[in-house]
């Protein structure tokens, strides 16, 4: 049941009565109605993989009170190690298993051991990077002594099966998320009116621009082959927007949603094209997964590697960054595109400009041509390296950037010079246009403190853009994931 | 040894790693208060830190680190 869905409304809808009108009274109520309401929408989904829901909760949740309640050192160290354990098993199981099961069996191919095999079937479960990262965090969160572990299984379970979370993130931290759900949540107007806008937004930059850059880069990426430079060039630029719409739009939608409960989670991105380095970017750029990733990997990774000085920062954000692609799937093409990445941090950490990350053009409405150049150069290094995450195989990655580069790429780009494309392009600049007005405000599209005149004319533009320009979607690329 | 003792010692760390002495040490201070305070200098801090006063932070105790005055809190309690 994704977010954009008529199914969806009607569940929304009788759930938020439900949840504000009979279950109000207390927080425990209100807790098991987002239980009920979570793994109802959990089964609606997928139901095959509730009892894997069910059972990592359980895990989790045991595990977690016994780090905390054991006193000697090194059983605290197994129990978080048997967490460890479960979590990355769990995911190395369901996603990863046939990608490692498969190069095993190319490597003994390779050392000239002659050998077969059958890639087995194996369901990807629906969410399970994303709540066993969010499960992992905890533990090791409660390991440091961050927070301290509820000892109410049934918030923990709110905190695992939340339902505008559970199938792409946020992937929330515990020490953010707990808190609000040990509280009765009062209804606020203000809060319930910026996650409608939210929501809005959210809506608008997944049917509308995310499905019509998808309409142009799908027919792109899939006959590469017959296609001249300048048009794979053009469709690298409408899946770069695509894939950021398309998420950014799930994740407005999902945070939208979760402030109609009162439960506020973490920001996913925060304009991240108006960035004037890498590092920069990636402080904008999936939020939840980066500063995970900077605090359970990349932190310990780098204080091992403390002696090393320059080069032990290095390797550790390669590795880290290696690690957020490979997060994304069991493919080559994620491992290409995180090392990627990394890479492009090796020249910052030479500069010392490793943290420096700011608002673009801070208070001024329009940015420097050096800002301008920067952030435009960076958007094409980001657009060329997204070929990799969006291919089927490196090979075909390098096949596509390879035709980009030939004497094609200043081919008059027939194929997609129509109005289609035109109408496309005018609507990225609307997007970009509103996340440049607000990109210095919480969200891309807090608008509470213009007048009812801007508001409600945007309101009002926005629902006919999505009811003229908007396309039918079915899912959303990170569900993949 | 005493706060003021530790804060000075601190105090020149940073201004050896940083090469710059723009800041002001109080409790409150944070990375990024200061310039050039990043990833990597942080660590370099750190190591330093641990030399000058033959301590060995661990990864737990990092992580404790929320500003100047928690930085003074661990390095007291380890010496």
């Amino acid at each position: 049941m994704v977010f954009n869905s008529f199914n969806f409304v009607a569940f929304i809808i009788p759930v938020l009565l439900l949840y504000w009108v009979v279950f109000k009274r207390t927080k425990t109520l209100q807790n098991i109605f987002l239980l009920l309401a979570s793994v109802f929408f959990y089964v609606w989904a997928d139901w095959r993989f509730l009892v894997l829901l069910v059972t990592s909760t359980l895990v989790n949740f045991y595990l977690g009170l016994k780090i905390h309640e054991t006193e000697e050192d090194r059983k605290r160290s197994i129990y978080l190690y048997l967490g460890v354990i479960f979590n990355v098993g769990l995911l190395l199981y369901f996603k990863y298993f046939n990608f490692f099961y498969q190069g095993f069996f190319e490597l003994l191919n390779f050392f000239g051991v002659e050998s077969s095999y059958n890639s087995l079937t194996i369901l990807l479960p629906l969410g399970i990077s994303f709540f066993t990262f969010q499960t992992l965090g905890y533990l090791i969160d409660v390991f440091n002594e961050e927070v301290e572990p509820t000892k109410d299984f049934l918030d923990f379970s709110v905190f695992v099966a939340f339902f505008p979370k559970i199938l792409s993130g946020p992937i929330e931290r515990a020490a953010g998320f707990i808190p609000q759900i040990q509280e009765k949540r009062v209804l606020t107007y203000n809060v319930f009116v910026d996650g409608l806008r939210q929501i809005l937004w959210g809506l608008f930059a997944k049917i509308v621009v995310a499905e019509n850059c998808a309409a142009i880069a799908n027919p792109i990426f899939n006959d590469y082959q017959d296609k001249p430079g300048s048009v794979l060039l053009l469709g690298t630029f409408f899946y770069a927007i695509q894939l950021y719409a398309d998420f950014s739009g799930y994740s407005n939608m999902a945070i939208g949603i979760s402030k109609l409960f009162g439960i506020q989670l973490m920001r996913n991105f925060a304009t991240p094209f108006f960035s004037t380095n890498i590092s920069d970017f990636w402080r904008k750029w999936h939020i939840s997964l980066t500063t995970w990733m900077l605090d359970y990997v990349f932190t310990p990774l780098s204080f091992i590697l403390r002696r090393h000085q320059k080069k032990g920062l290095i390797f550790s954000i390669v590795i880290t960054f290696v690690l957020v692609g490979f997060w994304h799937g069991a493919n080559w093409t994620f491992v290409a595109y995180g090392l990627l990445h990394g890479i492009y941090f090796i020249p910052l950490v030479y500069k010392g400009k490793m943290n420096s990350s700011e608002i673009v053009a801070k208070g001024k409405q329009i940015p420097s041509l050096k800002e301008l150049s920067k952030m435009i150069a960076l958007f094409i290094l980001i657009m060329l390296t997204d070929v990799f995450f969006r291919a089927n195989s490196v090979s075909h990655a390098l096949d596509y950037l390879k035709r980009i580069f030939s004497f094609s790429i200043v081919d008059v780009p027939n194929t997609i010079l129509n109005t289609t494309t035109l109408v496309t392009i005018v609507l990225i600049f609307f997007f970009v246009f509103i996340e440049w007005i607000n990109r210095e405000r919480k969200h891309d599209f807090e608008i509470n403190s213009y007048n009812i005149f801007i508001r409600w004319g945007s309101y009002i533009l926005i629902f006919l853009l999505l009811l003229f320009f908007g396309r039918s979607a079915e899912t959303f690329i990170y569900f993949q994931f | 040894m005493e706060t003021s003792l530790v804060k000075e010692k601190v105090s020149n760390v940073l201004v050896s790693v940083l090469e710059h002495n723009n800041f002001e040490m109080h409790d409150e201070l944070t990375a990024k208060d200061v310039d050039g305070w990043d990833s990597l200098s942080h660590m370099m801090i750190i190591t330093k830190i641990e030399e000058h006063f033959g301590i060995k932070f661990k990864l737990r105790d990092l992580n404790k680190l929320k500003n100047m005055g928690s930085l003074i809190n661990v390095i007291q309690s380890k010496i």
